[in-house]
């Protein structure tokens, strides 16, 4: 018993080493004096906490023990201004996601209707698109609507991505819930009414995940960001964040501003993992 | 009296119902059909466009030009070397990465299901790669792999005590031979753990049963993984398999971060060819008909999954 408790230990170590190297060894580098970040070969861990790069990336100025000065990045405008634009981004995009899948799921799981299969393997189908294939016509049609360069267009292009893949998602989700729907008849509710005060309240949990996945599938976004907006007043973070990447002299600062895009994915990780797995990815492929 | 007035009043009120009432189907249209519009806006339109400049040659001198040359950017990128360069490098690594991200992803699974204290810490530990951006992840990698900030060079110049910077040997796990798998296997790093809570979630519904049984009929783990575990993850294995096929065959936000296609073109990937082919070389009707090529490459690998796995296992 005490052997298998040791070796289940073990496992454990492996994952979570496993997982969290990666993240852990960029993420260090933020609390690393600058000149101790480019050291090679690279720290293990921050032995000395120095907290110069989380205070220039927000423009603030900063001195530390030593009496050393430290100027605002140069870049922390543009982390600010991006950091707004992606709140924006992803905030509009999980709406207007929200809005239409959830009727359109509910509908699936609960109806029969003609087209029903024709429109679940145009979905699938939406899925298995390539967005960079998407993104050619898209351009050149932003460049001829004057949508380069707006939080707007970006919202647009970002819907086809969150939409067919949560569609997907609620799907099962939907399936899976009891069906209420004559028992609210029998005390008098309309279909639209058993929609709004019945089903929608009963799917929360999966209906949050819905949110969630769409909003960080927005807020992660770079490859429709960095062509799109990149460089305009409408950038969003990850492509701020770009400005540092390869700016050798200040790992510091490419890691604070990647602390700051993973935050918002960190604080839904608890929830992610206990509701993720109600999302029925495998029945409506059935 | 009074009763006469409350049954017209029940009577009419029954019509109005009866008139907004709809029939099953057609409140589903309803309910629907914003995503109709949705998929035509936003998906018909894009193809249809794509599949007419697919055909066009572009031209930007003095404004945007086209001229049609019908299937002649199909046929260029049948007869190009780096069109097929790309294709071998995209099945290298999906094949690569649906191998590992399905392994970690039971691994992960496995390991989920047997631990009970901390579960709840240990499943957001877990599911942190999947969440966090493509984007963060390339730049992570990168950051890791790489001689002189790399995990490599850290390690093992400190195990050789060379700790300064004129001992110490830069390690950089980035060489043209080896960039797909690497790139692969930070790929599986972000995908397993959608894998793993999916498979969790279907190894919970194995009857506790099934496992007394097995320890009647002394069967060792293997054995008991093999016959016990793994018949009922079937389908969903399939699932996900064709899932993480079809999530790496479009991927591109990693591979353009970590490596962008390189050293060289080691690692431009068929998504990689088409975007640099469009924004970088503004070839945008080659570009098109490659990213026909590419969908037509990943349908078809989905489809030749269920045809050869997945079909079978819906008679069982």
């Amino acid at each position: 018993m005490r052997r298998t408790s040791l070796s289940l230990g073990l496992a454990a170590l492996v994952a979570v080493i496993w997982t969290l190297l990666p993240i852990y060894w960029i993420l260090k580098t933020a609390f690393i004096a600058p000149v101790d970040a480019v050291a090679f070969p690279a720290p293990l861990w921050p032995s000395n906490p120095h907290f110069a790069a989380v205070h220039n990336i927000f423009g603030f100025g900063y001195t530390d023990a030593d009496g050393r000065e430290f100027l605002p990045a140069g870049q922390s405008k543009q982390v600010i201004n991006g950091l707004k634009n992606s709140v924006i981004v992803a905030f509009f995009v999980t709406i207007i996601t929200l809005l239409i899948i959830v009727p359109l799921s509910y509908a699936f799981a609960r109806f029969e209707f003609r087209g029903k299969t024709a429109l679940l393997m145009a979905i699938l189908f939406s899925v298995a698109v390539p967005p960079v294939s998407t993104l050619i016509p898209f351009y050149i049609l932003f460049v001829k609507l004057g949508l380069t360069g707006t939080a707007l267009g970006l919202i647009i292009i970002n819907l086809t991505i969150t939409v067919p893949f949560v569609t997907w998602m609620l799907i099962g989700y939907f399936r899976n819930l009891p069906a209420v729907e004559p028992l609210a008849r029998v005390d008098g509710f309309s279909r639209l009414s058993t929609l709004i005060f019945i089903v929608i309240p009963m799917a929360r949990s999966g209906i949050a995940v819905a949110a969630i996945v769409s909003f960080l599938f927005a807020w992660n976004e770079f490859v429709f960001a960095t062509q799109l907006v990149n460089g305009t007043p409408a950038a969003t973070l990850p492509t701020a964040v770009s400005g540092f990447l390869f700016l050798q002299p200040q790992p510091g600062l490419l890691s604070a501003s990647l602390w700051i895009s993973i935050i918002p994915a960190a604080l839904v990780a608890f929830f992610l993992q206990r509701h993720i797995a109600e999302m029925n990815l495998v029945e409506p492929v059935k | 009296m009074a009763s006469r007035a409350e049954a017209r009043i029940q009577n009419e009120a029954k019509l109005a119902l009866k008139r907004i009432e709809l029939s099953n189907r057609q409140f589903a249209m309803l309910l629907a059909l914003p995503v109709i519009l949705f998929l035509v806006m936003v998906m018909a339109y894009p193809m249809g466009y794509a599949i007419w400049l697919s055909m066009q040659e572009v031209s930007f001198f003095g404004g945007f030009r086209t001229s049609f040359v019908g299937i002649e950017n199909y046929r260029e990128a049948l007869y190009s070397d780096n069109f097929w360069w790309s294709v071998r490098v995209t099945v290298q690594f999906v094949s690569v990465s649906v191998v590992l991200a399905m392994l970690i992803g039971l691994g992960l699974a496995l390991l989920m299901h047997r631990v009970r204290r901390g579960r709840a810490l240990l499943g957001t530990i877990i599911i942190l790669p999947w969440s966090m951006s493509l984007y963060g992840a390339g730049v992570m990698w990168q950051y890791l792999a790489r001689g002189q900030s790399g995990v490599a060079s850290s390690l093992i110049n400190r195990m050789l005590g060379r700790t300064t910077p004129d001992t110490a040997v830069e390690y950089s796990l980035i060489s043209s031979e080896q960039i797909v798998n690497l790139l692969a296997l930070g790929n599986a790093w972000n995908l397993a753990p959608l894998v793993a809570f999916f498979l969790l979630a279907n190894l919970k519904t194995i009857p506790e049963r099934l496992y007394d049984l097995a320890r009647v009929d002394r069967l060792n783990i293997w054995q008991r993984f093999l016959n016990v575990t793994l018949p009922p993850l079937q389908y969903t294995l399939f699932v996900f398999t064709t899932i993480t096929l079809i999530l790496s065959m479009k991927l591109l936000d990693f591979i353009f971060v970590m490596s962008a296609g390189g050293p060289g073109d080691a690692s431009a990937t068929l998504t990689f060819r088409l975007f640099d082919l469009a924004f970088r070389q503004s070839n945008y009707g080659l570009s098109a008909a490659i990213s026909f090529y590419l969908l037509f490459l990943i349908i078809g690998s989905a489809l030749a999954l269920f045809f050869f796995w997945g079909r079978r296992l819906e008679d069982t």
